[in-house]
């Protein structure tokens, strides 16, 4: 499976796909705002997007906003993983189009079993 | 300072210290400090705003700071090097998202900024008189950080 992660912040890029590689995940391209993911998703192969919320330029929001409007990408997994972590929140960013959420911080375990849910009937979900 | 909040910001501490950095913190007993400040060379800071405002800091030395990081990102504390300022911050902003979430299930929504990270050996912080503050000492091993909470307006 192809992961494209999404964070401003360089160490939570590495934590995420510091965690994605202990859960056997090899296949990992990295974007620090939402900008440079809609690039990433147009040049590369992607079959799971995991993305922040609070980023500069372009918010973990609008960026799920943008890729749903792409028919192809109507069904690309996303989960998004943030500190905002009230019902609210969560509310919004299911509206947005995120399949679901990892609240900080989180366990390995935690991160296995939201990928789990999101890409369950996905071909070469993990 | 209300009691409940600081136990919110020291539960908060420790979660996200033990899930990210694998780190347990031993709890010290809080300071309220009318000039207090701690000895620290990387201040890191997430501001929040809305039913209740204020900012939520995480004061460290060069040696914690190294150490934290490299907890964090699974590597040795000599090898830590440019990686830390962005480290700290995001300790800091997962501290005061957890702090901020059980606000809001309080029924006092609020919103929390993006971290600001000081590093330096000679700088200080000073706070308006109308702001309240507390700070949460911590032993990590033999170094010892402070998680500090100031309060506008309440």
């Amino acid at each position: 499976m192809h992961l494209l992660v999404v964070d401003d912040s360089s160490t939570m890029r590495r934590i995420i796909i510091n965690t994605l590689k202990k859960l056997g995940h090899n296949e990992i391209i990295e974007a620090s705002n939402g900008r440079e993911a809609i690039d990433r998703l147009a040049k590369d192969r992607v079959d799971l997007v995991i993305t922040d919320w609070n980023m500069p330029e372009m918010s973990g929001i609008e960026f799920v906003r943008s890729v749903r409007t792409s028919r192809s990408r109507e069904q690309l997994p996303i989960l998004m993983v943030t500190t905002n972590a009230a019902h609210d929140d969560i509310v919004a960013a299911v509206e947005a189009g995120v399949n679901n959420y990892v609240v900080k911080p989180f366990t390995p375990e935690t991160m296995r079993e939201k990928i789990q849910a999101v890409t369950a009937g996905v071909e070469g979900g993990a | 300072m209300k009691d409940h909040l600081i136990a919110h910001l020291v539960a908060a501490t420790h979660e996200v210290f033990e899930t990210m950095a694998g780190t347990t913190l031993r709890s010290c007993p809080p300071i309220e400090p009318s000039a207090f400040a701690p000895m620290a060379n990387v201040v890191a800071t997430v501001g929040f705003a809305g039913g209740i405002s204020g900012l939520v800091t995480l004061y460290s030395g060069f040696a914690a700071a190294r150490a934290i990081t490299g907890a964090m990102l699974g590597m040795e504390a000599a090898e830590v090097n440019g990686e830390m300022p962005d480290a700290m911050g995001e300790m800091a902003n997962m501290i005061a998202g957890l702090f901020r979430s059980k606000l809001v299930a309080e029924g006092l929504p609020c919103d929390i900024s993006i971290p600001t990270v000081t590093v330096g050996s000679d700088f200080s912080t000073r706070y308006g008189s109308e702001v309240t503050r507390v700070l949460c000492p911590f032993e990590m091993g033999n170094e010892e950080i402070f998680v500090g909470l100031a309060l506008t307006g309440n």
